[in-house]
């Protein structure tokens, strides 16, 4: 027990400091190269519309990603994972086990993890959203039996709150660091991936002595979370040119409008 | 005889917009359409507009035993005048990239994009399975203007935003987000990297390999 928790922490630190110093190089777009001027077919172009339109694209942030061969080979890793394991697992799972069952399983699965949201909002003080998410783990806990059903939401319209360590690191002022992409967790930054280290602590299901069952119970969680979202990924795969510029891309405006929420 | 085939098909397409207006249908497909679509009440409102484009589409998804060609078909009509699709593709290029292409590779870039971002969002919407959708009040941005919408799938919510610009006399979409993430955006950065690495051709022809995959 005393190695399994010094390896994270250990992890999370080297992120953490890591994470600090590339925060620094992270350059922004926006800056429009003066060649442009001189360029073939200038004329017939109407700047003025493009230049409004261009200022609300200006804010886009551009990640580094000085990994990306080891990168795109941990993508075609996940690729080849969702396409020969998890999907048809997911399949299968959905076949047998009814919409209201899955969805019982999602709500037990979020409300155990309230304590990552709870520390996440203290953290960046949004006291409005710590309320919340302790009348909506009271309420779910109890009259929702055991996070089953999410009454707070359903009568009570209490709307969950969506904080994480990554964000909170964020709003702490880290940047994003570089781009990194886990086998099996998916896309990263340097800075999300030390948040997900910490919340991982805040997360009751660590807390299980048993290995086997600790893993069987998060292999539970991420193929119920998958029977929802069947489809998505291929949809998103085949709208792409580069699947793996368009996923890092994807990735990192979801977490931008996150942080800024 | 050029003259006489120039006169007839002048016939038969005017034939066909006066039996359209009169909605006494000869083609089966056009009396579908007409069918399906929900009236825009008032064309300044961008609301409506949305609205009512994604009742009408809504309406042909319903059809049971219809040719999924046929389907497509008729989605297609019925967004295609709502979305600026051409604007679409000169912004994912970007101010620093479009200037790049000349006249015909604009074209044909232009022609690519559009069949691949009308291609993914037939297919998305193909799929639809009785989601709700929810549009909340337009919000404006400077000139443009933005309209969040929220749908509503096997209980689970996807924040939506269409961005829409006057175009002439209606409004018409230029980006769409999806939980944050821009279609444009995403397109931009894979532009972006191709055109980094190699030329535009190479990004034409890229366009061209991967596309219906």
């Amino acid at each position: 027990m005393k190695l399994k928790l010094y390896i994270p922490i250990a992890v999370w630190l080297v992120a953490v400091t890591g994470c600090a110093t590339a925060a620094r190089k992270n350059p922004r777009s926006g800056a429009v190269s003066p060649a442009d001027a001189n360029s073939p077919g200038k004329a017939n172009f109407d700047v003025l519309e493009f230049d409004i339109l261009e200022e609300e694209f200006s804010d886009q942030i551009i990640i580094v990603d000085p990994i990306e061969p080891w990168n795109r080979l941990m993508y075609h890793v996940n690729d080849g994972l969702y396409f020969w394991v998890l999907k048809p697992v997911s399949q299968g799972y959905k076949a047998v086990v009814p919409e209201p069952g899955r969805v019982g399983i999602r709500n037990f699965f979020h409300n155990l993890a309230t304590p990552v949201r709870l520390v996440n909002c203290t953290l960046q003080g949004k006291f409005h959203s710590v309320g919340n998410e302790i009348n909506r783990c009271v309420i779910n806990t109890t009259w929702g039996v055991l996070g089953i059903w999410d009454p707070a939401l359903d009568k009570g319209k209490i709307e969950p709150a969506t904080e994480d360590l990554g964000q909170t690191l964020a709003v702490y002022g880290l940047d994003n660091g570089c781009y990194l992409v886990w086998p099996l967790l998916g896309p990263s930054t340097l800075r999300d991936s030390a948040g997900m280290v910490g919340d991982y602590f805040l997360n009751p299901t660590f807390y299980i002595e048993d290995d086997e069952a600790r893993i069987s119970i998060s292999v539970v969680n991420v193929i119920n979370k998958t029977s929802f979202h069947i489809g998505e990924y291929e949809d998103f795969k085949a709208a792409a040119i580069d699947p793996y510029i368009a996923m890092r891309e994807a990735y990192i405006q979801y977490r931008q409008k996150q942080i800024q929420k | 005889m050029k003259r006489l085939g120039c006169i007839l098909f002048v016939f038969l397409t005017a034939g066909q917009c006066i039996s359209a207006a009169d909605k006494n249908l000869n083609d089966p497909n056009e009396a579908l359409l007409a069918r399906c679509s929900v009236a825009i009440g008032d064309p300044n409102n961008p609301n409506e507009l949305l609205r009512a484009t994604w009742d009408s589409v809504v309406n042909v998804l319903k059809i049971k035993n219809l040719d999924p060609k046929v389907k497509e078909n008729l989605v297609d009509k019925i967004i295609s005048p709502i979305f600026d699709f051409a604007l679409m593709g000169k912004l994912a290029l970007g101010r620093t990239n479009w200037p790049k292409l000349d006249a015909s590779q604009r074209e044909k870039f232009t022609a690519l994009f559009v069949e691949r971002l009308k291609a993914s969002y037939r297919e998305k919407i193909m799929r639809y399975q009785d989601e709700k959708v929810l549009f909340q009040p337009a919000v404006k941005n400077k000139d443009n203007i933005q309209i969040p919408m929220t749908l509503i799938s096997n209980d689970t919510k996807y924040a939506m935003l269409y961005k829409l610009r006057r175009a002439g006399e209606s409004w018409k979409v230029y980006d769409v987000e999806i939980e944050g993430v821009s279609i444009l955006l995403t397109y931009r950065s894979q532009f972006n990297d191709t055109l980094s690495r190699g030329t535009v051709d190479d990004l034409l022809s890229q366009l061209e390999k991967t596309a219906g995959s």
